[in-house]
């Protein structure tokens, strides 16, 4: 299980990069990100982060028809959006490398 | 609350009946928590929704709302509050004025109604005797309405802030409500008996015009 301290900086990126793959709603991202492997991630965690997202205007959010009753909110990505997932991932392979050279060669 | 915002809070109402007594507390006091929360009516109508939605979802898996939000309900409304813009500071003074007229006219109205005046005054309409149109207003019932008012305001806001907390210890919480009921009794008793001077007369149209116009004025600010 990933420290939820951990996750803290990375799971937006991650769930902009979600987004980015489709126009998609909550639990559809909570159950992809467990795909990948971010376990313990629920719909719940996600929801605070996703209005977020959307004040800061990274992403749109639009209103469906569901079959339980109460539209549910689809969102897809916004261009700000777009350039930020493009910025997240670059920080994240400078920090990954960071990390790997350390763990590999700090020891030496 | 403004048209927009009613709407949804409608819509809302009638999807609630649709949630199941096993989730239905967890989610009461989600929603009271956020009623209390400083972001606008609309937001947290829109959030509801959310939340509904969310919940209805789950009753569909067959999950409960605390496999979708987690056991730390507060934690979750907390960062959903901390998500959403705070209410602006326009829309906080006309919320208190919308609720300040709405109580005021409520208040007027019962003491106008319940004022020996008023009775003598459809009594004397009725034998066909001389018709005297001035009612009392004492210091307490002035007082009266103003602590009824900050008490109400007082005691609403601790409910909403303390949602996840009240009610979960009966016992103790029935008692605490006895006693702070019995409270406000004796605290309305004494004001009422100390005072009973009359601060000023007022003509019962008038009163009857002051009442309608400070609930003319909610409607306005409701609507804002």
């Amino acid at each position: 299980m990933i420290p939820s301290q951990m996750l803290k900086g990375t799971l937006e990126g991650c769930i902009l990069k979600v987004i980015g793959q489709r126009e998609t709603y909550g639990y559809e991202i909570s159950e992809n990100l467990r795909k990948y492997g971010f376990s313990d991630i629920s719909e719940g965690t996600i929801y605070p982060l996703l209005l977020r997202l959307e004040k800061n205007g990274l992403i749109t959010a639009q209103y469906r028809e569901s079959p339980v009753g109460p539209k549910r909110k689809y969102f897809s990505l916004a261009q700000t959006g777009k350039e930020e997932v493009d910025r997240f991932y670059s920080s994240w392979l400078e920090l990954e490398s960071a990390v790997n050279k350390l763990f590999q060669n700090g020891g030496n | 609350m403004n048209k927009k915002a009613k709407e949804l809070n409608r819509i809302n109402n009638s999807l609630d009946k649709q949630i199941s007594s096993e989730n239905k507390e967890a989610f009461t006091d989600m929603i009271c928590y956020l009623r209390g929360a400083n972001i606008s009516a609309y937001d947290q109508e829109v959030v509801r929704q959310d939340l509904t939605e969310m919940v209805l979802s789950a009753q569909q898996r067959g999950e409960t709302i605390c496999s979708v939000i987690g056991e730390d309900y507060k934690a979750f409304c907390d960062n959903i509050i901390a998500s959403l813009p705070p209410e602006t500071a326009r829309q906080k003074v006309i919320d208190f004025f919308d609720i300040l007229c709405w109580a005021l006219s409520i208040l007027g109205a019962i003491n106008i109604v319940m004022a020996d005046e008023t009775i003598h005054l459809i009594h004397d309409l009725i034998t066909g005797r001389p018709l005297g149109f001035r009612i009392p207003i004492s210091l307490g019932s002035v007082i009266s309405a103003g602590f009824i008012i900050v008490a109400a305001i007082v005691i609403v806001e601790i409910f909403m802030k303390k949602s996840f907390e009240i009610g979960k210890r009966k016992q103790t919480d029935r008692l605490n409500a006895v006693l702070i009921s019995s409270g406000f009794m004796v605290v309305l008793l004494l004001i009422a008996w100390f005072g009973r001077a009359t601060l000023f007369t007022v003509n019962i149209f008038i009163a009857c015009a002051a009442v309608l116009a400070l609930y003319i004025i909610h409607k306005i600010l409701a609507n804002v």
